[in-house]
């Protein structure tokens, strides 16, 4: 991994730019997913899609403590014990006494972006657990020691070639770069993990509350396995998730998939609502959920409902221009990037000035917003956590004092025109003062005329009045 | 659940009633949608059951799965056998369970299938079902996951999507349809609705959407064979599901 | 920016509008809409400079004197259509929110007003070369503004309109995304210069100075021989089709 999610995010930004090989094939994956995604919107009503799939998704978020009672009565009813975790420490404290108590030794996962951002694997690994990640690219990364770099294609980052290396160095697969043959490679290391584990734990794509029954999106199958081969599944999943009826998570189910690869579905939607009955072959003895806070009751605090209505489609990140250039590690370490990324990882993040560079790695130029199956207002939610760092204080001191001084100049004419002979004087300088000097690194700065407009303006109209004689 | 917990459950809930109790702006567009009483339906598909069956077989076939419509319901048990019979003379087999091969066909309960008679069929042409009692069970475990082809009906199927909806019961694992390489799902025609929607419609009308979904403990939407694009996007088929679904249709109303 | 460094996009833009009929007013008292400082985050400053806008405009309005405010420029437009009711959202900036809510449905970018309220189809305007246009974020996505200056370029004698791949992504300017994050905005424009290149036009048309200043400065260190244009000076025949003869003019 060239980019190191730890460095600060100056570094970050150097090392993402500076990877060619990634930025290529972030470049192709990125554009043939949304090439996907607007094919298969030609075939439905997206504008009705998309004002159904927020309607549904924001009455949920206004109805979201009933609801969740609702839940978690039919979950109980259904035979499934349910957890309640404020934050990262109690969800992982609450899974790993699940292992104990099961005598779990080994878990398998399916993709799950929640359990990445509470840690989890880390605490289960602490306590000698092996935890074997089984979505294909999460296998990839977790060989590779990496997080991912997209929620939806973790492992969008790395190219053919890497893979067949990993593969060959982990796995003692013999040399080859067809995609076949390294996926068969896995399926064979992997399906005996999935018949031998002790555990399946995997995130949540919508929790419905009428029936208490956990969806999640696949289309490897390995979310089928995690949940049905093991003795034991425990699904954690963000307590946003929830919506009231099976019909609901239907029509979100296909939204996602629609506009998260440009599948009419996912292969399979497996949707869980309990243990294993008497008489069944298979199935999981005990199932628990864990519902979990860790920022979320904080984000709509702070009034940004829009950014709980995700469903993690990850329509914004393959849009964006920025994301474009440098990759979902260049964000940090969340497992959150692009837009949607920019917007919950500093808001979800127990110190509100973490990731303070994230709202303004953006030039707002809103294509977010308009791929977002559940119309968020994305470039807005940015704009908002700009105004809230200004707020807090947490802006370099240098730029409030510039903006200070150019608002006092904009103030008055007098002093807007003053300003212009200042930057007609200061764009003749050998060097420029910053935050411009950042501009004439890579870009010619345009000549300052010797008039500005108005003043050409005001000329033209004294002219005018000398010559009809005023 | 214990007292801490009791202590998180109540603080969230408690929080998060504050937090919308308050009149605020919380959302970046209206305040006030109406959630629709029904949502809408996302794909289209009409017509006679027969074409409702061939529209379910394209839209299978559009995502690498395979079908067959079988107009002669006295000719079904062949196809089944066929189907086999080409499979296992496939050279491209998993290496799933060390090498060992087995000509087992993991499969529902034969009374569990929409064709009676299977069972008897197939075992008079030496293609021998097994039916776990305990996938919990090393023996049973083992067995299972050596079978390369698996055997279902279904408890309905998409004509919109090409989807189909498997739910467990007693004789119906969901290992059949998961483990093995290969997955025959036997569709009734009767069976097959327009979309998942109009299904769905169907039983909440009846008033059996609510028990059907809880009492399943898992329902599997299946939309052809298991696939990933994870690997610089190129598609590979069989990655843990099944590589191959192939759906046989036939007319049940005889 | 049009004020201080391109007085000839402020001049066409009069010239276009008197063309088409419309008697132009330039009030000497404005200056800035607070865009700049919004977009950083820095509302209480922003709120300073949209009162000062309001002040100058309203009362124009109010008498009658004004029945539109044109500037050609999309994200200027969209500060003061859009952002300025959420500037002035919070308690104790009632007047200012009313007085704002008058001057926004009379608001437009100039190629939206020559279009959609003076219903101009054609300008006549010449413009031997290879043109293409680059469509600015918030022109495109904030006011939905891209068929009228496509129409009014299609319609420009003499010139031959190519396509430019990517011509609805961004160029990476984003404001003070563009020194702020000077790396990451320079990577979003080359990638712009490259397609640019790649069009084979030897000018390209655009609505938004700010996109301009920032492409050019690239296409410049690039030693290009294409320019970006303001498509008022393009409408209004200031611009010549020799590309190099005017950079180097410029310079």
């Amino acid at each position: 991994m060239i980019v190191d999610v730890g460095a600060p995010y100056r570094r970050r930004l150097e090392q993402a730019l500076g990877d060619e090989a990634q930025r290529t094939a972030i470049e192709r994956a990125t554009a043939r997913l949304s090439d996907q995604r607007t094919k298969a919107l030609t075939t439905v009503d997206n504008p009705r899609l998309r004002d159904e799939a927020r309607a549904i998704r924001q009455s949920a978020i206004q109805n979201l403590p009933s609801l969740l009672e609702e839940l978690e009565t039919n979950l109980t009813a259904n035979g499934c014990q349910v957890h309640w975790a404020r934050n990262a420490a109690e969800a992982t404290s609450i899974v790993r006494e699940i292992a104990e108590k099961s005598g779990t030794r080994r878990v398998v996962k399916s993709k799950s972006m929640v359990t990445e951002e509470i840690g989890l694997n880390e605490a289960l690994e602490n306590t000698g657990i092996d935890v074997v990640e089984t979505d294909l690219g999460e296998y990839i990364i977790q060989l590779a020691n990496e997080p991912p770099s997209h929620i939806i294609a973790p492992v969008i980052h790395k190219r053919v070639e890497d893979i067949s290396e990993l593969f060959q160095r982990e796995l003692g697969m013999p040399p080859t770069d067809d995609p076949a043959v390294m996926c068969a490679a896995a399926r064979q290391r992997l399906r005996r993990d999935f018949l031998g584990a002790d555990m399946g734990i995997s995130g949540c794509n919508f929790a419905i509350a009428e029936t208490g029954t956990i969806c999640i999106i696949t289309n490897e199958g390995n979310g089928r396995m995690v949940t049905s081969m093991p003795r034991v599944y425990v699904a954690v999943a963000g307590m946003e998730k929830v919506i009231p009826t099976v019909e609901d998570a239907v029509l979100l189910w296909q939204a996602a998939s629609r506009n998260a690869t440009g599948q009419n579905v996912s292969v399979y939607f497996s949707i869980s609502s309990g243990p294993r009955r008497s008489g069944h072959a298979d199935g999981p003895e005990e199932m628990h959920v864990v519902l979990l806070d860790n920022g979320r009751s904080r984000m709509l605090e702070r009034g940004y409902g829009d950014a709980a209505l995700c469903i993690r489609c990850g329509a914004c990140i393959n849009a964006c221009p920025v994301y474009r250039e440098i990759g979902g590690h260049a964000y940090g370490r969340t497992p959150y990037n692009g837009p949607i990324g920019a917007v919950i990882t500093p808001l979800l993040a127990d110190d509100p000035t973490s990731y303070k560079e994230l709202p303004y790695a953006s030039s707002l130029c809103g294509i977010c917003r308009d791929v977002c199956p559940v119309k968020i207002d994305l470039p807005r939610l940015l704009l908002d956590l700009r105004s809230d760092l200004v707020e807090s204080g947490s802006t370099p001191r240098s730029e409030r004092v510039a903006i200070r001084a150019y608002t006092r100049s904009v103030e008055s004419p007098a002093r807007f025109r003053r300003l212009q002979r200042l930057a007609r004087i200061a764009s003749r300088l050998p060097v420029l003062p910053p935050p411009l000097n950042k501009w004439a690194r890579t870009r010619e700065i345009p000549p300052v005329p010797a008039k500005s407009f108005q003043q050409l303006w005001s000329d033209k109209r004294e002219a005018d009045r000398g010559e009809s004689g005023e | 659940m214990n007292s801490s917990m009791l202590d998180a459950r109540t603080d969230i809930l408690a929080r998060l009633r504050r937090v919308l109790d308050d009149p605020r702006q919380m959302f970046r567009g209206p305040e006030d949608v109406r959630r629709p009483d029904v949502p809408m339906t996302v794909t289209r598909a009409e017509g006679d059951p027969l074409t409702l069956a061939k529209v379910f077989g394209e839209n299978l076939e559009a995502v690498d799965g395979s079908y067959e419509i079988v107009a002669d319901t006295g000719a079904v048990l062949k196809r089944i056998l066929e189907r086999v019979r080409l499979w296992e003379a496939e050279s491209d087999q998993p290496q799933d369970s060390n090498g060992s091969k087995s000509r087992e066909i993991l499969s529902w309960d034969p009374d569990e299938l929409p064709l009676p008679s299977i069972g008897q069929y197939l075992a008079e042409a030496d293609v021998d079902l097994f039916v776990p009692d305990d996938l919990h069970d090393d023996a049973d475990r083992k067995r299972a996951a050596a079978a390369s082809i698996g055997l279902t009906g279904v408890d309905a199927a998409f004509a919109g999507t090409g989807s189909v909806v498997l739910a467990p019961s007693k004789g119906r694992s969901r290992a059949a349809s998961l483990l093995p390489y290969r997955h025959i799902a036997l569709v009734p025609m009767s069976a097959i609705y327009p979309t998942v929607e109009a299904w769905l419609s169907t039983l909440r009308r009846e008033g059996r959407l609510g028990d059907f979904v809880r009492d399943s403990s898992q329902l599997a939407f299946i939309t052809g064979p298991s696939k990933s694009a994870d690997i610089e996007l190129n598609l590979t088929l069989g990655v843990h599901g099944p590589k191959q679904i192939h759906a046989i249709v036939f007319d049940d109303r005889q | 920016m049009v004020d201080a460094l391109y007085p000839r996009v402020g001049q066409a833009a009069v010239d276009l509008l008197e063309k088409c009929g419309a008697t132009v007013l330039v009030p000497e008292q404005q200056t800035c809409c607070g865009q700049p400082a919004f977009n950083a985050g820095y509302r209480h400053e922003a709120r300073r400079m949209a009162r000062h806008f309001v002040d100058v405009f309203a009362p124009l309005v109010e008498t009658g004197e004004i029945d539109a405010i044109i500037a050609p420029s999309g994200s200027c437009v969209a500060m003061v259509k859009h952002f300025y009711q959420v500037l002035f959202a919070e308690p104790g900036h009632e007047r200012d929110r009313d007085r704002a809510a008058r001057l926004q449905p009379i608001t437009y970018e100039l190629t939206e007003y020559l279009v959609d309220v003076l219903g101009v189809e054609r300008i006549d305007a010449r413009y031997p070369g290879r043109l293409t246009y680059h469509a600015c974020c918030h022109l495109l996505r904030e006011l939905g503004v891209d068929d009228q200056p496509r129409k009014l370029l299609a319609a420009t004698d003499g010139a031959e309109i190519v396509g430019l791949s990517g011509a609805d992504e961004c160029c990476g300017f984003g404001g003070l995304f563009a020194v702020k994050n000077a790396e990451l905005s320079t990577a979003m424009g080359r990638r712009k210069a490259r397609n640019i290149r790649e069009s084979g036009a030897d000018t390209v048309a655009m609505n938004d100075v700010s996109c301009m200043t920032h492409i050019n400065g690239l296409l410049a260190r690039e030693s290009h021989g294409c320019r970006a244009v303001h498509i008022a000076e393009v409408l209004n025949g200031s611009v010549d089709g020799d590309a190099k003869r005017a950079l180097a003019d410029d310079s």
